[in-house]
């Protein structure tokens, strides 16, 4: 049945595409479903056939693997920001936490520390600091914005520091490889990227975990007299957020080769943008880790095609503002874009919940 | 006054309004009586102007009207008042009451003084004696339904329609709104009442139109008709052998649980806030239904808070089954084994956007899963069975919560519980915002829990229904005037009635 959808719905992108084997594709095919049966798969194939037509060099394997490498540090925030935005939070401070954790395996390994110490070391930090943003939204209640804003500002002047001077390049080969390389002909970051991201939606739509997540961004009051540990659950996305800000942290400073506090500026933008262009609502409970990639995607290749055609990066930002409002209203929320509701929004929710 | 001829609307897949036909006639206070439903809430939505008819007209006097915004539908002289009321909570009475069209003078600046007169005289016309300077926040419900009155009349309102008023009315406001609402009426407006209760529309109303199914079943002289024919054409059977029927025509008490008690399962001992609540102590029998009434804001609310773990405790302990339950949070109240079925089903009980049966499964994820992964099967199997015996009516378990009616979303904050097995159940206000049909459907599963050995604790504002268990603890000043068995309530339940008084 799920292939039977595969094959008459859309043109599913090889990163897509699953073995059809027993349970495990059956479960990956409902965790496909929701993202074949949405617009914005259909949107992407769209942009994609528009960019062959425009640039010959477009649909190359080279340009494609770029455009995927390029997308896999904001598309692994964007799993991590889901996460926060499915409970209705918002994590500001994931660039600062990518820029620590370049300047911390960076600082590591030039201190003599193997890779993959560094690395861990890295991600440790990271959590570390998501898990302040946490225990600042859940114990001393401060609106999400306002804790990871100070964190953002934290994590930014930490990395600073720990960085002491310019930036400290990288020549592990060992790291270069495992967070840049390429197995094959794919690239190690689109590897990561799509794990994460397969992981993400699995937990979100068949764990206790997801369940959680959903039932608190949909209504926290609700969780909390149905017995959820809202704040334990609540804690762990800040957590789960840096954790991931780390591991996209790792893939930058390896495909940069150098670690410094002053990359992954405003990527928190990009990895809202990403989530919000996947349909996932800011006020939480909406959403899934696999649309909230396709979203950044999108992003990414429109960019990609705009470079291509040779456009100043300027317009470009004008373009990419445009796109986000066209994507949130056209394809954000669920069924009905928002431009064809009616316009009795006080009386909106009494019409859905009197069914009358 | 208003006249409606052949109404129509429909939405996807619905019919909502068929033809309707409607006369309200000037200094008369109809009453839209109908389950949850029924469509009275899309005829009001019509006559504000929220939403169009697809069909039919609305006269007003000798002048045809299709209203497109709720602006139009003022001008023409109706008024809404909505539940959720439509003021601005920061701004003061005066300045809301004329929030359309503030008075200027002649530098067209703010005419505070004349707006503070006018505003003061609008009030003391209802009857309120209120700081017209305050902000309205800080305000009652009944105070605010006062200003949106005079709002209405501040704009020359020919029709006000009323959703529900005093639903969130203590009871003596209610009697209160009752005095403004005739007063309008000798006034010569016209009203439009909508009710779930029935014995207010016998006390206040004039005429009753009833609607079923988005038709029209008839509109009645109040007092030519009894509640019982009322609630036969809002169900559309004979509810003489119901509960509710049997309450309604007087005949016969219902009681909720078996009469016969077994050990004390749950106790309370000198639960105390503070604030409100002082030296509240009860048990709870194994197969009873305990009642907890009172006057609205007597410390129902409060004690419910405490028990469910969401209000500080000064002091006080709960035992189940002789072991201490910790009170910290509603977590540690459930892990005992305790379902808490809130006042707010909306708010507090579901979480609407989600499905039924991720709503059902919500505190048993435990039982459903294993290793952290949902066992989908045997929660399919489950839900299926618990919204069949439940009669959920939807149109499968995937479908959201939201969308359901009050009664059916009862239902399944009801069945989450079930579903996880615990044996104790406090409900607050189980039946608020619930049309008849469901109430009785909601009383008899209480009454079949009840007869498994469940133990049900009920706090409720509606003296009926606290009537119809075993015991009833009367609430006043946050502390029990005194403790009714079930064969001491007389039908009227005038016995808690002078209790809630004494």
């Amino acid at each position: 049945m799920q292939a039977k959808e595969m094959t008459d719905g859309v043109h599913v992108p090889d990163t897509l595409k699953i073995p059809n084997s027993g349970v495990l594709s059956r479960s990956l095919g409902r965790l496909i479903k929701p993202v074949v049966t949405n617009y914005l798969l259909i949107v992407l194939v769209a942009i994609v056939v528009f960019g062959y037509f425009l640039s010959p060099y477009f649909l190359t394997s080279r340009n494609i693997g770029n455009v995927l490498t390029f997308a896999a540090v904001v598309s692994v925030i964007a799993v991590g920001q889901f996460f926060v935005i499915v409970t209705g939070g918002i994590d500001l401070s994931v660039g600062s936490i990518v820029a620590l954790s370049t300047v911390v395996a960076a600082v590591g390994m030039k201190n003599g520390m193997p890779p993959f110490v560094a690395s861990v070391l890295a991600l440790l930090v990271s959590g570390a600091f998501g898990s302040i943003s946490g225990l600042l939204v859940v114990k001393a209640r401060i609106a999400p914005f306002v804790a990871t804003l100070a964190m953002m500002s934290i994590g930014r002047g930490s990395s600073y520091l720990v960085q002491v001077g310019s930036l400290i390049s990288i020549s592990d080969e060992g790291f270069i490889h495992f967070f840049a390389g390429k197995t094959g002909i794919i690239p190690n970051p689109v590897i990561l990227f799509v794990s994460v991201m397969l992981v993400s939606a699995f937990f979100m739509q068949f764990s206790t975990f997801g369940r959680r997540l959903y039932a608190i961004g949909g209504n926290t009051e609700a969780a909390r007299l149905s017995g959820l540990p809202v704040t334990e659950a609540t804690f762990s996305v800040y957590m789960l957020s840096g954790l991931l800000s780390g591991l996209a942290g790792l893939i930058l400073a390896a495909q940069l080769t150098q670690g410094s506090s002053l990359l992954a500026q405003g990527y928190e933008l990009d990895a809202i943008a990403a989530v919000v262009v996947g349909g996932a609502s800011l006020s939480g409970g909406t959403g899934n880790p696999l649309k909230a990639v396709v979203g950044g995607l999108i992003i990414a290749v429109i960019g990609n095609i705009m470079n291509l055609m040779t456009i100043p990066s300027e317009p470009q930002l004008v373009v990419k503002g445009i796109l986000i409002i066209i994507a949130v209203v056209f394809i954000g929320g669920k069924t009905q874009p928002r431009l064809f509701r009616k316009r009795t929004l006080v009386r909106r929710s009494r019409a859905s919940c009197d069914n009358d | 006054m208003v006249t409606i001829q052949g109404l129509k609307k429909s939405y996807p897949g619905v019919l909502a309004l068929d033809c309707i036909d409607l006369e309200i006639k000037g200094g008369e206070i109809h009453a839209l009586l109908g389950q949850n439903g029924a469509g009275k809430s899309t005829l009001i939505r019509m006559l504000s102007g929220a939403e169009q008819p697809d069909d039919g007209t609305i006269r007003i006097g000798d002048a045809y009207h299709r209203f497109r915004t709720p602006m139009e539908a003022q001008k023409a002289g109706i008024f809404t008042i909505f539940q959720e009321l439509s003021l601005v909570p920061e701004l003061s009475v005066a300045e809301n009451i004329f929030i359309s069209d503030l008075p200027k003078n002649k530098y067209g600046v703010l005419d505070w003084r004349l707006l503070k007169r006018e505003a003061a005289k609008s009030m003391e016309w209802l009857g309120f004696s209120v700081d017209i300077e305050k902000p309205v926040k800080q305000l009652s419900v009944a105070m605010k339904q006062g200003i949106e009155l005079a709002k209405a009349l501040h704009r020359k309102a020919k029709v006000v329609l009323l959703d529900e008023p005093s639903a969130a009315l203590p009871q003596p406001d209610v009697k209160r709104l009752f005095e403004i609402l005739k007063n309008l009426r000798a006034n010569g407006i016209a009203i439009v009442y909508i009710s779930h209760r029935l014995e207010e529309v016998q006390e206040l109303c004039d005429v009753a139109t009833v609607l079923r199914d988005g038709r029209k079943i008839g509109s009645y002289a109040i007092a030519e008709t009894s509640s019982g024919m009322l609630v036969r054409a809002m169900v559309g059977r004979d509810v003489k052998s119901s509960l509710l029927g049997e309450a309604l025509a007087g005949e016969n008490r219902p009681r909720l649980g078996k009469g016969e008690t077994g050990d004390v399962v749950l106790s309370v001992r000198d639960f105390d806030d503070g604030k409100i609540l002082h030296g509240v102590d009860f048990d709870l029998h194994r197969g009873e239904v305990l009642g907890i009434t009172g006057l609205l804001g007597n410390g129902q609310n409060e004690l419910a808070s405490c028990i469910f773990g969401t209000r500080q405790l000064e002091q006080g302990v709960m035992t189940l089954n002789g072991r201490r339950v910790s009170l910290k949070s509603p977590r540690h109240v459930i892990n005992a084994g305790i379902g808490l079925l809130p006042e707010e089903r909306k708010t507090q009980g579901l979480v609407l956007p989600m499905s039924i049966e991720s709503n059902i499964t919500l505190s048993s994820h435990k039982e459903f899963s294993k290793g952290s992964i949902i066992l989908r099967q045997r929660e399919h199997i489950v839900v299926d069975r618990m919204m069949e015996s439940l009669r959920v009516r939807a149109t499968s378990s995937k479908q959201a919560v939201g969308t359901l009616s009050g009664g059916n979303q009862q239902k399944v904050v009801l069945a989450k519980w079930l579903v996880s097995k615990c044996r104790i159940l406090i409900f607050a206000e189980p039946t608020r915002g619930i049309d008849v049909g469901a109430k009785e459907e909601i009383y008899q599963l209480i009454q079949n829990f009840a007869a498994e050995g469940g133990s049900v604790v009920i706090i409720s504002s509606e003296i009926p229904e606290a009537s119809m268990c075993d015991r009833v603890f009367v609430m006043s000043r946050g502390t029990f005037a005194g403790e009714l068995c079930f064969n001491e309530i007389d039908i009227h339940g005038d016995a808690i009635l002078n209790l809630c008084c004494a």
